[in-house]
């Protein structure tokens, strides 16, 4: 909420606790609420408001309006029980906040993946989505990886039936699938749920969460996709931020690439967090592979393209001060009632 | 794989890079290192290898790439085998024809074996390989130059009357260790008519090399990777041989390494050649051509690669070029066993050009592209958008449970080692059900929370699997009716509701509901607290002689405590009280990730009260 919000927030909430009566707090919600009140002057407002802002702007007023709206009615349930200046009867008064009613929050997963939907929707990416219970052909084969093949040995598999039927491994199995789908051009981006044989501990997960994304067209380059990295890193990480592109193989593109970020712990020179290297590794990418596109049907001398894919579990960790990465599916993770 | 960097330099001498530079420059051309450590005076490398660079697995294929990058010449080891003067040939028969590419073998005789030499023993130590005696320590020496494994057989244990085939006969396998391993039949092997001597990656006890040995014969082979995969895979044991002879390896490189290996035993061990060069290799693969345009790194890169470049990267790179019009025929080096389509020369081209000289400031350019999004997508960003601002939180859970609602239709994991959760679940009740029951355990009561998720089941042979909202809140009335304000006109009759400990919980199956044909969801940002112990809740009162705004008191004592141990603070009563004439007020804190002392430590010293 921008600075303006914010004093109008606290200034209508002062005047709502501060009623003594009924009428006194009537008044105050045609002040706030009303057809020619405070609020409905801010969103007549709105249209000053730079395109790229309006937006958030709006959100934040609805939700400012929904916070006074149940503070309104609170506050007019206590003003109907005040305590008895006889003080003869206890009159109990429960309040469940300090200011604000109780307060809904987003898991920390899907804010981060809206950040970046948002980032990858101002690029023209849809956003996209495909099974967990996935085939082999999906998940492995059309992906360039054949049974034999040693990549497979990355990636412990969870079998419903095998060898066709399992959990996916990875969110390229969507790729594929979008391959097969769609026709060029396309650009698509899609967070979602994994699964790999591991035991469950404080720093491994069989249930991770990675974001994908594809864009195919003509004369896409691996410029294009440094560039769009560019501007996620910086967009989640600030300016400062330092990232190094090194050649690094996946089966499913050619040339590939390893996404490293400069450690944010020790910023180069070592330490835990980044196990000596100065670095974190944050994904992979690449140009696609043109088997990839064979196998979709799609001619790889008419079309080329990028794909990505990054883990967005230790992020997260690292964002939101997360310890155990057990407590992003359930378990330990909570949110404070009256705190955004 | 471990690096030692004087070794590098007898591959190419004229390496001069600092060790923090040759580090960042082997990360950048696709030799990840993880970490570089001074031991007994040695700088050492640990590299992760490429999957598909088996020829990395050795010293020589990585000074191969730093000769490229740097533009410094490679100097090859001693490449010719002393005349041979023996016309005795080796009795060796391959039965198992499909599984063996290549075997090169010789006898030496005459061998003084005994403890290695201290610089070999230094170089197995940085390798982590316990030195046994020099013949078999030049063995393992030659495997980390080269990348290629071999083996020494003692020929009065073993004679040379040896036989490469898929086991029939033997039973079980003693290893060097001395440990037994059962042996399946079709396992690869090296036997002689009458004793099991070794796996294609394991050497047996039987024919060990001791100091004793004065008659050796040295064989170094490459196998179909997939049959040594197998068999190490079966057989639960994985060795130095293993993870390289599991790789796409070169037969065509075994001349040179064997010939290194031998020059090597006959400086060391004295010792004389006693027969001919045994050569098994029946079916040499064919040389790959590629047509390749060099104007396509330029291309892929987005940036100008020059011609010249290109070309002399892939000539350096050992690719022979044949003109071809405006493009080339290319024959790579066989070595690269990772090089076989124009794509592969690509990359080869980019990665020694260096990817960080590709600009970082222009992304692809935003165009107005047709959105393919699902529906649904949209409907579930709505759903989180719109129960967060009724209050609820958003939880994610485990799609795996332990028990199922309907077994004839569930569908069970067939190899999960987290064999306790075998279920996808049938309903996201569950999962709620089970974050409820944990938050009990934290003593967080009353909690409003929801989650968007898949349900699977089967159906006629088919695997099903919907997105499905389940929501939760102690009081059942505000359940229903936080649903129809969410859906309105299209809330669902009939969801699925039912009740555990005083919660209440819901759920609707989003397939079924219309979704919004667009909708742009908000850019939220809240905060996430990981407990680590129970939530503990006091209570104390605090007397006042004026009546208070509870709301003032709230904010006014909130700030005294410290906010990363405060959940919460509520006042829950207001009392006047007669007698005293004044106005008493119960607070109520709750404390997270503090233990009971701090918390009862911190709540006597805010609200005034004894210890």
């Amino acid at each position: 909420m921008n600075t303006d919000l914010k004093q109008v927030r606290e200034d209508a909430i002062k005047q709502i606790q501060d009623a003594k009566n009924s009428k006194e707090l009537e008044a105050i919600r045609i002040r706030l609420l009303g057809r020619n009140g405070l609020l409905n002057q801010l969103f007549a407002e709105m249209r000053n408001i730079a395109a790229a802002d309006r937006k958030q702007f709006g959100a934040n007023l609805n939700q400012l309006k929904t916070i006074l709206e149940k503070l309104i009615n609170d506050q007019s349930v206590s003003l109907k029980t005040t305590i008895n200046p006889e003080g003869k009867t206890l009159k109990l008064q429960t309040l469940t906040s300090t200011s604000l009613p109780k307060l809904g929050h987003l898991h920390p997963i899907t804010q981060t993946e809206r950040k970046i939907n948002a980032l990858f929707q101002n690029l023209g990416f849809s956003i996209y989505d495909g099974p967990e219970i996935e085939t082999d052909e999906f998940c492995f084969q059309r992906l360039n990886v054949p049974s034999d093949h040693p990549a497979r040995d990355m990636q412990d598999t969870i079998y419903i039936r095998e060898p066709d039927v399992l959990l996916r491994t990875h969110t390229s199995s969507i790729e594929a699938r979008l391959l097969s789908q769609e026709k060029p051009p396309f650009r698509a981006a899609f967070p979602g749920r994994v699964y790999r044989n591991e035991k469950v501990t404080k720093s491994n997960h069989f249930i991770f969460h990675q974001y994908q994304g594809v864009a195919v067209d003509k004369d896409i380059s691996l410029k294009d996709l440094i560039g769009v990295f560019d501007l996620l890193f910086k967009n989640l990480y600030g300016d400062d931020v330092e990232v190094r592109y090194r050649c690094k193989y996946y089966p499913e593109v050619e040339p590939g690439l390893g996404l490293d970020l400069r450690c944010f712990n020790c910023h180069g020179d070592g330490c835990s967090v980044c196990k000596g290297a100065g670095w974190i590794e944050m994904g992979g990418a690449g140009i696609i592979h043109p088997h990839l596109l064979q196998f979709a049907s799609i001619d790889p001398r008419q079309w080329r393209g990028f794909a990505f894919g990054l883990g967005l579990d230790r992020w997260v960790m690292a964002k939101f001060n997360i310890k155990d990465i057990r407590t992003l599916l359930g378990g330990n993770l909570a949110y404070k009632p009256n705190q955004l | 794989m471990k690096i030692i960097y004087s070794e590098l330099q007898k591959l190419i001498p004229a390496l001069t890079a600092d060790k923090l530079r040759l580090r960042d420059d082997l990360t950048l051309i696709g030799h990840f290192v993880s970490s570089v450590e001074q031991i007994e005076n040695e700088t050492v490398f640990d590299l992760e290898i490429r999957q598909n660079r088996g020829d990395c697995l050795g010293y020589y294929g990585i000074a191969r790439d730093l000769s490229v990058f740097y533009r410094i010449p490679l100097c090859l080891p001693q490449s010719s085998l002393p005349a041979i003067s023996s016309s005795y040939r080796l009795p060796i028969n391959v039965t198992a024809e499909k599984q063996v590419k290549r075997i090169q073998a010789i006898r030496i005789s005459r061998l003084q074996n005994s403890a290695s030499p201290p610089w070999l023993k230094k170089f197995l130590n940085l390798h982590q390989v316990n030195s046994i005696n020099t013949l078999v320590d030049l063995t393992n020496y030659v495997m980390f130059i080269f990348g290629l494994p071999n083996h020494a057989f003692d020929v009065s244990l073993s004679t040379d009357n040896l036989v490469w085939e898929l086991n029939r006969h033997f039973s079980q396998f003693t290893t060097l260790d001395g440990s037994v391993l059962p042996l399946p039949s079709g396992i690869l092997m090296v036997n002689n008519p009458t004793t099991a001597l070794s796996l294609s990656f394991l050497g047996g006890q039987s024919c060990a090399i001791s100091h004793q040995t004065t008659e050796t014969v040295i064989e170094m082979a490459v196998y179909d990777r997939t049959k040594v995969r197998q068999d190490y895979r079966l057989l639960k044991t994985t060795t130095e041989a293993a993870i390289r002879l599991d790789k796409d390896l070169d037969p065509k490189l075994i001349p040179i390494a064997f010939t290194f290996l031998i020059n090597q035993i006959l400086q060391y061990c004295r010792g004389e050649i006693s027969s001919q060069l045994f050569d098994y290799y029946p079916s040499p693969s064919p040389d790959t051509q590629i047509s390749f345009d060099p104007e396509l790194p330029s291309l892929y890169a987005g940036i100008d690669i020059p011609v010249d470049f290109a070309t002399q990267t892939l000539e350096r790179l050992g690719c022979q070029l044949l003109p071809n019009g405006n493009k080339y025929s290319i024959v790579p080096p066989s070595i690269r066993k990772d090089i076989n389509l124009e794509e592969d020369l690509i990359e080869e081209v980019v990665r020694f050009y260096g990817y960080h000289q590709i600009p970082k400031n222009s992304p692809i350019p935003i165009a107005n592209t047709r959105d393919i999004t699902p529906k649904i997508l949209y409907l579930i960003e709505k759903i989180k958008d719109d129960f967060t601002d009724l209050g609820y939180d958003e939880i994610r859970s485990w799609p795996l449970v332990n028990q199922t609602e309907n077994p004839p239709t569930a569908i069970i994991t067939q190899n999960s080692i987290n064999s306790d959760f075998p279920y996808l679940r049938q309903s996201i009740i569950q999962s709620l059900r089970n974050q409820h029951r944990h938050y009990l355990r934290l003593k967080l009561v009353g909690q409003k929370f929801f989650e968007v998720g898949k349900i699977f089941w089967q159906e006629n042979s088919q695997y099903i699997e919907q997105y499905s909202l389940g929501i939760s809140n102690p009081d059942p009335k505000q359940l229903s009716t936080d649903i129809e304000k969410v859906f309105g006109d299209d809330c669902p009759k009939d969801y699925q509701m039912s009740n555990d400990s005083g919660q209440y919980f819901a759920q609707i199956v989003l397939d079924n509901i219309t979704p919004p044909q667009h909708y742009s969801f908000l850019t939220k940002t809240n905060s996430a607290i990981e407990l680590t112990s129970q939530i503990i809740t006091l209570d104390a009162n605090v007397s006042f002689p004026e009546k208070q705004n509870p709301a003032d008191l709230i904010k006014q004592y909130s700030q005294k405590i410290n906010q990363n141990i405060l959940w919460q603070l509520v006042v829950v009563d207001e009392f006047f009280d007669q007698k005293t004439k004044q106005f008493r007020y119960t607070f109520r804190a709750s404390y997270y990730n503090c233990d009971d002392k701090l918390a009862k430590n911190t709540h006597s010293q805010i609200f005034g009260l004894k210890i």
